[in-house]
């Protein structure tokens, strides 16, 4: 059985706070994939912010969630993490960032709902700074095309079908004002 | 004597921390710190002003689109561009739905378990329970096998040892009044509710598009194309998909919040007692009914002193100053000097102690949050403050709805100014904003029949237009309290921004004149039972809904660490 009765579907879940540097790496991952992607119907992909409770909606009506998210665990900035089912809420109680509150919160609100997704997982990376700043630091920079790539494998692991975009077409979309088409400015 | 401090851990609008005195099971002295510099002023210089509000709503994820607006409204105010009506009704909308949903998940989920007890729930007699509900409601999820299946589902999920959200209280404690079937009542409308939340702000989803964040603002109005008729557009199926989510909405904050809040209330009058305050409030006021800059506001604007609500003054913004004298920031003409927001300056001056510490030192800079002050007052905001506002200025309605809470509960006026005011003068605002709402979409559904569709003055929306130089204010009323953004705007450019957020009137530390922020006033006197298990603190400050998590330590004079435990 899945959420909406037809194909299980899939929600990529950027978190985090894209005003205090590498806080912001979840949503920068996510903003990359949809740009290296073309999606199906059933994949959607989505700016989580520091929303917590505001994100229900979005996580009841999908049958698997991938979050991406800053993580705070052993090794150097940019060491790749990865976590599943009970292992990713403690996680997020845990560690201290920007948005802890607002996901656990969340993550509690189905688990008391008897709505918890069928399968949880979450890909982060080690962050260097999460000081104010709209920049991500360089080990960060240098790994978030792989991390994009591992957000990739786990969705096509669910079962569906990613087509990468033209690379040029990509590659237009990654110019001008990061920071500001991160925030969903268009202009 | 007994040090008792509550301390962050989370960030999301910076750690909040309180220091207490507790001497013979009273807080004698309190101080109130953020121990988190936040500096959006920095990352805005020199960015397009039209881009600041995607900005400042990522300062925080409780209060998204409150940024998004007083943002607009500074830059509007500035370049002079004049929203159109349809604009106006949007945001009034946007802004009432996050007001009424906000204070609901404040309630329930933040609040909630600083006075209901989920362990004696797990006791309740679900015939007893349905009696109860019955008698305070005609809200349908009101039978016994209801109540037992809520009860069942706490209960298998306490077992599995998932406290989850309820986690983090001090379940037992003597200071928990209601009987089990209260308690009870509770849990199943806190777990209603977060359905409730989920589906009531669907009417953002309806005005904004699919992105949970809110991406339909733009200065000069909104970018929400209207046509009645058409696919794409805010059209007439939209207009009733909201009517029916306000309608929904509605009922549910008359028939389970408002009920729930005077039985809660009925066993918590002592709270009347404590939790005052400084006693001055202030409301910038909200929802324009006009589209002048001087249209008058469904909730109005005022100043009350003293708690003299026979004398409510106008709000006058040239008499907000901000002092750094207890603040971690240093201000070129010195210390001791209060500055206009639109002068303001930020520029850090960390002298606290380095992290990990015990004791801040609080007779010297102890807070990142600034003093705000009114004609040199320290104010507190929030729905209290509106309602006194709205109330001493003749608002028929609120002073209708205060007045029936009153006389429900049995207690004079003078229990407004307390703990218990301050929760009681939410539900009447949300139930005051749920009734308006409609109004308001029915203003828009009438305009939009009538052909006139326009959301947006373009006239100013090229910089080439703007002067050279040109500074604006914009003010708003967030759940948590009067929010304001001032700008400073050079060659197209920002050349200075600050804000002003509710949770510095009310969080802020002392000022020049040692005079204590709404928080440490308001914690004086406050009775505490026991100080390893500070609840009643969480309740008072929790009363303020304070935009922050907290952590609970509680220290011994000496500094010795007794106890440690997070709380929501």
């Amino acid at each position: 059985m899945t959420a909406s009765g037809n194909e299980a579907s899939v929600l990529v879940l950027g978190l985090g706070n894209v005003l205090c540097g590498d806080d912001g790496l979840g949503v920068a991952a996510v903003e990359r994939f949809r740009l290296r992607y073309r999606i199906s119907e059933a994949v959607r992909a989505l700016d989580g912010g520091t929303l917590g409770l505001a994100l229900l909606s979005h996580i009841r009506s999908t049958d698997d969630v991938i979050l991406v998210d800053a993580v705070g665990a052993a090794g150097p900035p940019g060491t790749f993490v990865r976590l599943e089912g009970d292992e990713v809420a403690p996680e997020l109680q845990a560690r201290l960032s920007c948005h802890q509150i607002g996901v656990a919160d969340l993550l509690n609100a189905l688990a008391v709902l008897d709505a918890y997704p069928r399968r949880l997982i979450l890909l982060g990376l080690v962050p260097e700074t999460l000081e104010l700043g709209l920049a991500l630091s360089p080990p960060i920079e240098n790994r978030l095309a792989e991390l994009v790539e591992r957000i990739a494998d786990e969705v096509r692991r669910l079962g569906h079908d990613l087509i990468p975009n033209r690379p040029e077409q990509s590659a237009n979309a990654r110019s001008g004002d990061r920071a500001a088409r991160a925030l969903g400015l268009s202009r | 004597m007994t040090r008792v401090v509550i301390d962050p851990i989370t960030r999301i609008e910076g750690h909040l921390r309180i220091e207490t005195e507790v001497d013979g099971g009273v807080v004698r002295d309190a101080w109130s710190s953020s121990t988190m510099f936040r500096g959006i002023e920095t990352i805005l210089k020199g960015r397009d002003p039209r881009d600041a509000w995607a900005f400042t709503q990522r300062i925080c994820g409780v209060c998204t689109t409150v940024h998004a607006i007083t943002s607009i409204r500074a830059v509007e105010n500035a370049i002079g561009a004049r929203p159109p009506a349809n604009a106006r009704l949007l945001r009034n909308l946007i802004m009432a739905s996050q007001m009424v949903q906000d204070h609901v998940v404040h309630f329930y989920h933040l609040h909630a378990l600083d006075w209901v007890d989920i362990v004696s729930a797990l006791s309740a007699d679900p015939a007893a329970t349905a009696r109860l509900a019955q008698s305070i409601s005609d809200w349908p999820l009101s039978s016994a096998t209801y109540f037992a299946g809520v009860r069942e589902r706490v209960q298998q999920f306490v077992d599995r040892g998932q406290l989850g959200p309820f986690a983090n209280a001090y379940w037992g404690h003597s200071a928990y009044r209601l009987p089990p079937e209260a308690n009870l009542l509770a849990v199943a409308h806190y777990l209603e509710a977060l359905d409730w939340q989920r589906d009531f702000i669907r009417i953002h989803a309806v005005l904004g598009g699919k992105n949970p964040h809110l991406q339909s603002f733009l200065v000069g109005g909104m970018a929400t194309p209207l046509d009645a008729d058409k696919q794409g557009s805010l059209n007439m199926t939209s207009i009733s998909m909201m009517r029916k989510l306000i309608r929904e909405g509605r009922a549910f904050v008359e028939k389970v919040y408002i009920p729930d809040l005077l039985a809660v209330a009925s066993f918590y009058k002592d709270w009347a007692g404590y939790g005052a305050g400084v006693g001055n409030y202030l409301a910038y006021g909200e929802y324009p009914e006009g589209d002048d800059s001087n249209a008058p506001l469904f909730l109005p604007r005022g100043v009350i002193r003293s708690r003299d609500l026979s004398n409510v003054e106008p709000m006058d913004p040239a008499k907000i100053t901000e002092f750094v004298t207890h603040s971690w920031y240093e201000y070129e003409a010195g210390d001791s000097e209060g500055l206009h927001p639109a002068a303001g300056e930020t520029r850090p001056n960390y002298t606290g102690p380095e992290p990990p510490y015990e004791l801040l030192n609080t007779d010297e800079k102890y807070s990142w949050l600034k003093s705000p002050r009114y004609d040199g007052l320290s104010m507190e905001v929030g729905p209290l403050s509106r309602m006194l506002v709205a109330y001493g200025s003749g608002h028929s309605r609120v002073q209708e709805l205060v007045n029936y809470a009153l006389g429900q509960l049995g207690v004079g006026p003078e229990a407004l100014f307390s703990t218990l005011g301050r929760v009681a003068a939410r539900g009447i605002e949300t139930l005051v904003l749920a009734e308006k709402m409609e109004d308001w979409l029915d203003e828009l559904a009438d305009n939009m029949g009538r052909g006139q569709l326009d959301i947006h003055d373009n006239s100013m929306w090229d910089p080439a237009n703007w002067p050279a130089e040109c500074s604006g204010a914009g003010f708003h009323e967030a759940p948590r309290g009067a929010l304001g953004h001032w700008v400073h705007i050079v060659d197209g450019e920002i050349a200075n921004y600050q804000c002003v957020v509710p949770s510095t009137w009310n969080a802020g530390p002392r000022d020049a004149a040692g005079q204590r922020g709404p928080y440490e006033e308001a914690l004086v006197g406050t009775p505490v039972a026991d100080a390893e298990q500070p609840i009643e603190i969480l309740r008072t400050v929790h009363s303020f809904d304070p935009c922050m998590a907290c952590g609970v330590h509680v220290v011994d004079r000496a500094g010795r660490e007794l106890v440690k435990v997070r709380v929501q």
